[in-house]
Formats: C-alpha cells, sequence, structure tokens
C-alpha cells in the first residue's frame, strides 16, 4: 500500500533558522504525531508539504503524488485544518459550501450539513459570531466534506476545551477506521497525541530527533529520578538527557527495562511525551 | 475557480448591496436632473477601483491565501479568480450603464454619444486600472496598493496640468473629436477599453509570476 506521505531528505532555509534533512513516512490507517517548540519546525514542514513555500532540497509525495509536480492530484485528497479559521467573518457556513464545492470533485453537500448538524453548527450564523471551538469545527467540517483520504491539522486542538478537543479526537479516530486513511496531526498538546497518535515524530531545532511508533517510545523510554551523586555514578551512555533541579535530579532513558536491570537501585518510571520534550527542549547531555 | 470567484462576491456581498442601492439612488437624482449621468458613471469608476484592493484586505484580514493556496487549485487559478472577479464587475457595471445611458435617452433626450463615450473611457480606465494595481497588490499587499492608487491617479493628474500650464498640451486639440462622424469616433474609442482588456491579460501573467515566487 503507498504511504499517504513519504518525505526523503527534507531542506529549507531562512538563514537564521533551518529544515534539516526532514524524513518522515505517514502509513495509511495511522496518526502521525508531530510535536515540537514553538519555532522547531512543524509549521515549516507542513507549508513545504502543501507546497505554501519551496524547499531547497528534498522530495514529498503525498498519496503518491509529487507535492510540487503533480500539486492538484496531491491535494486533491486532503483535507485540511490549520491553527486558525481561514473564513471571512463575514461568510456564514452555507457559503463555505458554495466556496469550496467547485474546488474539490468529491464535495459532498450532504455530509458537509450533517457535520454541520452534528457539531451543532448553526448554518446560517455568521462566522464572526462563532467561538473558537465552533470555528475549528467548521474547518473541520469544510475539511471532511469532500472525503480526504489524508487530513493535515496543524495545532487544530490548540485553544479548544478539553470536552470539544475530545470529540474531535473521537472524530478522527473514527476517520483512520479506513486504512486508507491517515492523519498529520502537528501538536504541542501531547496528551492529546498519546490518545490518538499511532507515530511520533518530536522535531527540535529543525530536526527530526525521534521518529517512532507512539507505543514504543513510551513503553521504552524511561525517567530516572535521583540525586546528584547517583547521577554521577550513571554511565552517561546509559542516558540520553539529564536536568537538575533544586529538588534532586532527572535523567531520561531510552530503553527502561535494560536501565532498571543495570541499575536495580534507581527508580525508572514511565515517561511522557511531555516529559521527552522538556528533556530535550530544557535538558542538557550528561 | 468559481468557487473563489463567488467567495469574493459573498464576502463583499454587504458592500456591493451599498454600492448598487447608493447608485440606483444616484440614478433617481439623475433622473430628476439633480444629478448628471457622468456622475455616477465616475463613482461607479471609483467603485471599480476600490473594491479589488478591499477584496484582498479582506482577505488578508482573514490570512485567507495560505488556505487558498493550500486547495487544489494551483496558483494561477487562484490569480485568475480575482481578475475574473474584477471582470465580472466592469461587466456588471458596464451593463448598469448601458441601461442608464439607454434610460436617460429615451426618457430626457440626453446625448446619446457623449454618453456612450463617457462610458467606452471610463469601462477602459476601469480595466486599466486594476491591470496595474493587481500586481501590485500582490507583490506588496493592499495597504501599500492604496498609496499606489492614489499615485496613479494623482501623477497623471498633476502631469496633464503641469503640462498645460508650460502650453507643452493643447486641450483645444479635443474639440477637434467633435467633428468626427460618430461611428468613427465610437469605433475608435471603443479601441479603448480593448487596450484595456489586453492591459489586464498581460497584468494576469505578471501576477501569476509574483505569486508564483511568493511564499505563504
Amino acid at each position: 500500500m503507498t504511504n499517504c506521505i513519504e518525505i526523503k531528505g527534507l531542506c529549507k532555509s531562512y538563514g537564521d533558522f533551518a529544515l534539516k534533512n526532514i524524513d518522515l513516512t505517514l502509513p495509511g490507517g495511522s496518526i502521525l504525531g508531530l510535536i515540537g517548540e514553538n519555532g522547531a519546525g512543524k509549521t515549516t514542514t507542513i507549508k513545504c508539504i502543501l507546497n505554501l513555500i519551496r524547499r531547497d532540497s528534498g522530495e514529498i509525495t503525498l498519496l503518491g503524488y509529487d507535492n510540487v509536480r503533480e500539486e492538484r492530484l496531491a491535494k486533491a485528497d486532503v483535507g485540511l485544518v490549520l491553527d486558525e479559521c481561514f473564513f471571512h467573518d463575514t461568510l456564514r457556513p452555507l457559503d463555505v459550501a458554495k466556496i469550496l464545492a467547485p474546488a474539490y470533485k468529491n464535495w459532498d453537500g450532504e455530509l458537509f450539513r450533517s457535520y454541520l448538524n452534528k457539531f451543532g453548527l448553526p448554518e446560517k450564523k455568521l462566522i464572526k459570531e462563532f467561538s473558537r471551538g465552533m470555528k475549528m469545527k467548521l474547518s473541520l467540517s469544510a475539511a471532511l466534506a469532500h472525503r480526504p483520504r489524508l487530513l493535515i491539522l496543524d495545532e487544530a486542538t490548540a485553544g479548544l476545551d478539553p470536552v470539544v478537543r475530545d470529540e474531535i479526537l473521537d472524530e478522527f479516530l473514527g476517520f483512520i477506521q479506513d486504512e486508507d486513511h491517515a492523519i498529520l496531526m502537528s501538536s504541542h498538546i501531547t496528551s492529546d497525541l498519546e490518545k490518538v497518535a499511532d507515530y511520533i515524530a518530536y522535531i527540535h531545532q529543525g530536526e527530526v530527533v525521534l521518529s517512532d511508533a507512539k507505543d514504543s517510545i513510551l513503553d521504552s523510554y524511561g525517567r530516572v529520578g535521583c540525586t546528584a551523586a547517583q547521577l554521577e555514578a550513571i554511565d552517561p551512555h546509559d542516558i540520553l538527557r539529564t536536568r537538575r533541579g533544586s529538588f534532586g535530579c532527572e535523567a531520561l532513558v531510552k530503553d527502561r527495562a535494560a536501565f532498571s536491570r543495570k541499575y536495580p537501585m534507581l527508580l525508572v518510571e514511565r515517561t511522557t511525551l511531555e516529559d521527552i520534550m522538556l528533556f530535550v527542549g530544557k535538558g542538557e547531555e550528561k | 475557480m468559481t468557487g473563489l470567484m463567488m467567495k469574493d462576491l459573498l464576502v463583499m456581498r454587504k458592500a456591493l448591496k451599498s454600492y448598487f442601492l447608493i447608485i440606483a439612488f444616484y440614478a433617481v437624482l439623475a433622473w430628476m436632473d439633480i444629478l448628471n449621468f457622468g456622475f455616477i458613471i465616475t463613482f461607479i469608476q471609483v467603485m471599480l477601483m476600490v473594491l479589488p484592493i478591499s477584496a484582498f484586505a479582506y482577505d488578508d484580514q482573514a490570512k485567507w491565501d495560505r488556505y487558498a493556496m493550500s486547495l487544489p487549485l494551483g496558483r494561477s487559478k487562484v490569480v485568475g479568480a480575482r481578475y475574473l472577479f474584477v471582470l465580472l464587475l466592469s461587466l456588471c457595471t458596464l451593463a448598469l450603464g448601458l441601461g442608464g445611458a439607454a434610460f436617460s435617452c429615451m426618457f430626457q433626450q440626453e446625448d446619446l454619444l457623449e454618453m456612450l463615450l463617457t462610458l467606452i473611457v471610463s469601462a477602459a480606465i476601469g480595466l486599466l486600472i486594476p491591470a496595474l494595481l493587481l500586481p501590485v497588490t500582490y507583490k506588496w499587499g493592499p495597504e501599500r496598493a492604496r498609496i499606489y492608487l492614489y499615485a496613479m491617479l494623482l501623477i497623471p493628474f498633476v502631469g496633464f496640468l503641469l503640462l498645460a500650464k508650460a502650453d507643452l498640451i493643447d486641450f483645444s486639440t479635443l474639440n477637434r473629436l467633435g467633428t468626427l462622424p460618430p461611428t468613427v469616433l465610437i469605433g475608435g474609442m471603443a479601441l479603448l477599453p480593448l487596450g484595456a482588456l489586453a492591459a489586464l491579460f498581460v497584468s494576469y501573467f505578471i501576477s501569476c509570476r509574483v505569486v508564483a515566487g511568493k511564499e505563504y
């Protein structure tokens, strides 16, 4: 089966910031969560995928089509929800259907209306009267109404309350029940990705520093709490990053089970994606 | 592309409604001999100049371009939709003008030739200004384009004024146009909007080039 997204050796330089050799693969029937700090390169990667910015080198295919040479084919089955609602305040949800229907050959007006109903969005209300949650639901309805095979979401759940986020995450899980469908989801809310993502790619300062199956990451990585003296005694090869605080030290380990066997006196806990981000973003190498 | 044209119409429906109401009001005033036909044509012309920039300003506010360029249309079609919107506006205003001219001739015995010439020149300017303005707006955005619009209007005006003052240009020669047969006059003047249309066509390709080099 064709991968829904394949990125090989993607490079893009802005002078003071650069994406360096990004390699990512998103197989069908799965969700790839893209995590990273602000300015790490998540949105730049998504912009390259959508051909909104010119890449310096590398290759990107969407649903088997080159995203530059075969742009229209590549984007025909892609649904998009970005961090903001791009529909003008003076429009109404039904206007959005009139605008987007001619752009997508598979646009299904009935499906769009059914999503509006499902999300409780009034068809004739002005978008400027919508809350942020309603705007994101509208963007999602528009993204799903042409029956896409790939959803690209850039901070789509940011700023939403947990109830709305949960509702939208359920929709995503329903979407990938079809093995032909996939979602690329960039988010700061790592707990959302822990709930729904199958794969995680962590971009740090323009580079992919971690890319693996989510379960594999959460099952193998661990966090060790210890004193400064205990930290000094650990072989630097056994830990990835460390953090030193006024109440003690912490270390990130890649293989929790192996570490426990080697250092039975130290307690190794399961880690979260947020912990990993904090270790990489704020921690240091031993 | 039709969806994007529809977007411009929907986003500006309130402004368009207001403009059409004002035009209707002016038409009534013209019928009552309070305003003349030329004033209405000038108003429509100003409207034609302002609306495309307003469309860009609305898009900027909604950050629409990033979304539009993500659609499976290609950049040239997004640009094409804006040009078609301008053409659609021009056609609508031309139709309004022709309707107004016919109405005035039937009920007020106005000079049809003069009205048609006003309409032709106005249509030409209405196409020429966007032809110059749209690539500028794509390149530098609507805020700076407004400044260029004022410059486009002011510089030729001041230029002609200075040339006339220096006796380098003699506007009285324009009176000789009145001696030409009406068919020759209208035929010759009809080249103006056709030239402006050609300029709009060239302008489209320039805008496509500008947009192709932009990052969103």
